[in-house]
């Protein structure tokens, strides 16, 4: 088969990624690669460098602004501000892995190529509204997920993590595919998009059998960003992975489940008016719920993994009122917000890597002192976690205003309220983070462990976690260059929303 | 330089934070350094808003403008947009000078990480300059809540046994106000179509009067809540008596003003019908914290948590001024939030210069100190007067006003809530001269644990130069007042005119004239009477 140019450029920001993965795969099936710094080393220049390819294409695409197709798989503007987002998250995963996977002693070639194969996933779960397409990018990012959770086979609750990860995920993924055979079966087109229409056209908009498999395909989309009531599987699966592989779940699955609900729900799925208000509404009482769960819950942990695991649930919750509101400014606040997310919630398990913590030890009394320890650490740890509480000049707060606005000019001030006050809750927490790095001094036991310590030498994952803080900052300061320039764009040109 | 002429505001707020920047990046065996350039900083802002702000003062109308257009989000314009004007002149002129001085005042209370306290110092100054001079509510609200940040990591790290409580304790009960008021602005923005003020009154007084009142409740808790009017008082002792000497100092000096300052500017012009309405409650509250705050201030133990309370008190005389809305009271209150300022900024920092000799501030581990330090108490007796309002102090006039507006005020409760509130004045007497009496006089206590055995040296010149000016204004203001309310006269005649305040009861001897309440007369031409409260005024 002969490929357009034009096709091409649709497949290689796939590509990229797998062709690395495939290189890391080959040269980590060399027996010495913990010991010999070379083979690491080269592992990890492969690995990046085929981020930093997609990278370099897709903003190369962005820049050129156009938007090649491969058949259903759609290269848009909104696919390559996914594939951005993606890449980024796992550059700085990448970086932030050099560090802990030494600091753990557990260096592995395999996790790089799993992350790769995964990146490619959601790139392709983001930028196609054809089921099977859609089905094919949701297994290929969570499989991988499934073993990277279960990575470091040493530690016992890793593969528990892992396996509970797994299970609960093989289910959310049945009940997506079973979802989308009812659509199929019904409409008769595997295209989400075409699918819309022709029911619509056939009078079954509100027939029992597509609200529920259009509930089914919701209830895979809400598994994957950890919504409540699917959100048990969080907290165990990050406390069990490696911080960075925490982190890159946290960010890159909850971005791309988002940006593909927003492609197949409000968007494909317009015509199909009835499914889309019956759906809005069952967002809405899942985001009070993953509000008040997610906050509450993360306010009495005291592991620092498992407190951003129940934060990463409420910022979930957040993200579903701007789908609540459904307004295409809405989108633009949810696409801006994760822009921010990604920078707060890298840097805030970058920082556990940073300050040197491994295994168990990551409760909030192993952070004690430390920020007068790094200071720059600790100066980026302020500004990240004020950013997830929302406090400005910080750039988490603006998501958050994007948002709440539009849901007060929507009419649901009620939601606005509660989701302040859900901030409100947060604030305590993210606080507690500073006030173990900065209020406290470091316990005597401490003080000795710290000396027992390897010297903690984790100058990528530092140099990630500047950026990142970076990122949050300048989302405070150039925020309407990020959520026009940026967001925006890829839902004005990429979905033709917003017009 | 041709930059520094057309942005002299911009260069006032965002000087600090550079500098403050440029100390955090120092190393830690710097600190000494640190502070010493944090505090020349400080001064050089203090001079430089002196020599530019005063040298074009003189007419109510706006004195310096900076404006531009900032961002537009989801629809909303945001404006760059800095002004000082009668409303803020004093307040922003008190902020530049209370930072240096209390770094003077403080330097040597603090042993470790005096440099990272320097730039969390001058990061505080910008966030309180930028919002005393911010105009677009937008822009107020991010210098509103940045605020808290340094402030937080002040009474955090630095201050005593319960700091961690008493920061957490602050910044949520902050937080909890502001985030309930972001909704209501969000709303009102919304039917505005930005954050300009004028703007949103105009888009307020369209909208139904009872969400006008919702809307009026959530600013004024968010701003309540700083001031701190009673019941949203309960966060400020526990932070005044944790945090050290300097983050008492501006939080009672600055910090608390932005609650009667926020009032002011926004809540009362944006929405006056609704103002109006809850003109009783508020000064029923007023009234309350008042006396509360004496009576609670007279039982403490504690000298810094007898201040924290006597604030309670004498920021309920602001709201009583504001809530008058007569020209006097609320002239009164302006000054009053001036004298705040100085005397309890006063009264911290000379708690803390004992403190730092004698490490405790129990009143019962004194006794006898004028023997000891009489310098220090000459200093403490002035300050305290000035405090109960004796005559000739600065506090006098501004209780005299705030009292004289409420009596003469068109509401029908004034006359009642003015005599009550006179009580405070007799409370505040009361429980400043006893503490100051067991403090201070009577027989030196020779105890060996006791605070005046520790006290072995006065004043050094140092803090002497601290107290001067601060005595000196306390002066000015008592015998001079008008200059530092001169320049307020105007604008806040103009918003009472523009709220439709009631007229003021023209002060008559025979009861037989006596007039009907004149709530009811609100709406008509309601400012015929007020020249009379100018002539009382003078």
């Amino acid at each position: 088969m002969n490929l357009t140019p034009s096709q091409w450029a649709a497949l290689l920001p796939l590509l990229y990624p797998v062709v690395g993965a495939c290189l890391v795969a080959i040269m980590s099936l060399d027996k010495d690669q913990a010991t010999t710094k070379w083979i690491r080393a080269a592992m990890y220049g492969t690995a990046l460098l085929a981020v930093g390819a997609t990278f370099w294409y897709l903003t190369d695409l962005w820049t050129t602004g156009s938007q090649p197709a491969f058949y259903q798989l759609h290269m848009d503007r909104l696919a390559q501000f996914t594939g951005i987002f993606v890449v980024v998250a796992a550059a700085l995963t990448i970086l932030q892995g050099w560090d802990h996977f030494h600091q753990e002693g557990w260096v592995k070639g395999e996790t790089l190529a799993l992350l790769l194969f995964s990146v490619s996933g959601m790139i392709l779960f983001a930028s196609t509204t054809h089921f099977v397409a859609l089905f094919l990018g949701l297994e290929l990012f969570s499989i991988p997920l499934y073993a990277l959770v279960g990575t470091v086979r040493a530690r016992s609750e890793s593969a528990e993590g892992g396996m509970k990860y797994f299970l609960t995920g093989a289910v959310a993924s049945s009940c997506f595919l079973m979802g989308g055979v009812l659509i199929y079966g019904l409409s008769g087109t595997l295209d989400l998009a075409i699918a819309a229409p022709v029911l619509a056209a056939k009078g079954l908009g509100t027939d029992p059998l597509v609200l529920v498999g259009a509930a089914l395909l919701l209830l895979g989309f809400l598994f994957k960003v950890s919504a409540v009531p699917f959100h048990q599987w969080t907290p165990d699966a990050y406390e069990a992975s490696p911080h960075p592989i925490a982190g890159f779940m946290s960010v890159a699955t909850k971005g791309v489940a988002f940006i593909a609900l927003l492609r197949i729900f409000p968007v494909a799925f317009r015509e199909l008016g009835v499914v889309g208000v019956k759906m809005q509404a069952v967002l809405a009482v899942l985001a009070v719920a993953t509000l008040v769960l997610g906050n509450l819950t993360a306010l009495v942990q005291t592991n620092v993994k498992r407190m951003l695991a129940y934060s990463s649930i409420s910022h979930a919750g957040y993200l579903m009122l701007g789908f609540v509101a459904g307004t295409p400014a809405a989108f633009n606040g949810v696409l801006f917000y994760l822009v921010i997310y990604l920078a707060m919630n890298m840097g805030a398990f970058g920082l556990l890597t940073a300050f040197g913590l491994v295994g168990e030890k990551t409760t909030f009394d192993d952070l004690r002192g430390l920020g007068w320890k790094r200071p720059a650490m600790g100066v980026s740890a302020a500004i990240i976690m004020l950013s997830l509480a929302g406090i400005p000049p910080m750039g988490g707060f603006y998501g958050k205003y994007m948002i709440f606005r539009e849901l007060v000019a929507t009419g649901h001030v009620g939601m606005a309220i509660l989701g302040v006050l859900a901030s409100l809750v947060s604030a305590y927490y993210y606080l507690r983070f500073l006030v173990a790095l900065f209020l406290q001094s470091p316990g005597v036991e401490a003080e000795r462990l710290a000396s027992d310590r390897p010297a903690v030498h984790a100058p990528l994952a530092g140099a990630s976690v500047l950026v990142c803080a970076a990122i949050v900052m300048a989302g405070g300061f150039l925020q309407a260059f990020l959520a026009d320039g940026f967001a925006r764009r890829a839902l004005v040109e990429g979905l033709g929303l917003l017009r | 330089m041709t930059w520094l002429n057309s942005h002299p505001l911009t260069f006032l707020v965002f000087a600090p934070t550079l500098l403050g920047f440029l100390i955090m990046a120092l190393p830690h065996s710097l600190g000494r350094l640190s502070r010493m350039l944090g505090f020349m900083g400080a001064l050089a802002v203090f001079v430089l808003s002196l020599a530019w702000l005063l040298g074009h003062s003189g007419t109510g109308a706006t004195i310096f403008i900076e404006r531009a257009p900032w961002f537009t989000l989801v629809g909303l314009p945001v404006d760059y947009h800095l002004a000082v004007d009668g409303l803020n002149l004093w307040l922003v002129l008190l902020t530049t000078f209370l930072v240096p001085l209390t770094m003077l005042g403080t330097w040597n209370s603090l042993k470790d990480r005096i440099g990272t306290f320097a730039a969390l110092f001058l990061l505080l100054e910008t966030g309180m300059l930028g919002a005393l001079m911010a105009q677009d509510l937008f822009f107020f609200y991010l210098f509103w809540e940045a605020m808290l940040i340094p402030m937080y990591f002040m009474i955090g790290v630095w201050g005593g046994d319960e700091r961690r409580y008493a920061a957490n304790k602050f910044f949520l009960y902050t937080l909890s106000g502001s985030l309930l008021w972001l909704v209501a602005l969000l709303y009102l923005a919304n039917k505005a179509g930005g954050f300009n003020p004028i703007l949103m009154g105009q888009a307020a007084s369209a909208l139904p009067f009872s969400v006008q009142c919702w809307l009026f409740i959530s600013f004024a808790v968010a701003f309540a809540i700083k001031v701190p009017l009673f019941p949203l008082h309960t966060w400020l002792p526990d932070a005044h008596v944790q945090a050290p000497t300097a983050g008492s100092v501006i939080l009672a000096g600055v910090l608390l003003k932005l609650g009667g300052y926020g009032f002011l500017r926004f809540a009362i012009p944006i929405f006056p019908a609704a103002a109006m309405h809850y003109a009783k409650p508020l000064a029923l509250l007023s009234v309350i914290a008042i006396v509360y705050g004496a009576l609670v201030a007279m039982v403490q133990r504690d000298i810094k948590k007898l201040v924290a309370y006597s604030s309670v008190s004498h920021m309920g005389f602001v709201m009583l001024g504001l809530a008058s809305f007569t020209v006097i009271g609320t002239q009164g209150a302006m000054l009053q939030m001036l004298n705040h300022g100085i005397s309890t900024g006063a009264l911290f920092l000379l708690v803390g210069m004992v403190y730092d000799r004698a490490h405790t501030r129990m009143i019962a581990d004194f006794g006898g100190v004028a023997v000891k330090m009489p310098v220090f108490t000459a200093f403490f007796l002035i300050v305290t007067l000035s405090s109960i309002g004796l005559p000739l102090t600065n506090g006098f006039v501004g209780e005299f006003w705030i009292l004289n507006g409420a009596f003469l005020s068109g509401f029908g409760w004034g006359r009642l809530y003015a005599s009550l509130a006179t009580s405070g004045v007799l409370l505040g007497a009361v429980y400043m001269l006893w503490m100051f009496k067991r403090v201070f006089w009577g027989p030196e206590n020779k105890d060996e644990d006791s605070g005046t055995h520790h006290l072995h040296s006065d004043l050094n010149a140092r803090e002497v130069a601290v107290m001067l000016p601060l005595v000196v204004l306390i002066l000015w203001m008592g015998i001079h007042p008008r200059t530092f309310v001169a320049v307020s006269e105007a604008p806040v005649a103009n918003l009472l005119r523009e709220a439709n305040a009631p007229p003021v009861r023209t002060f008559v001897l025979k009861p037989a004239v006596h007039q009907a309440p004149a709530a009811h007369e609100a709406g008509h031409e309601g400012h015929a009477a007020e020249p009379a409260a100018h002539e009382v005024h003078r």
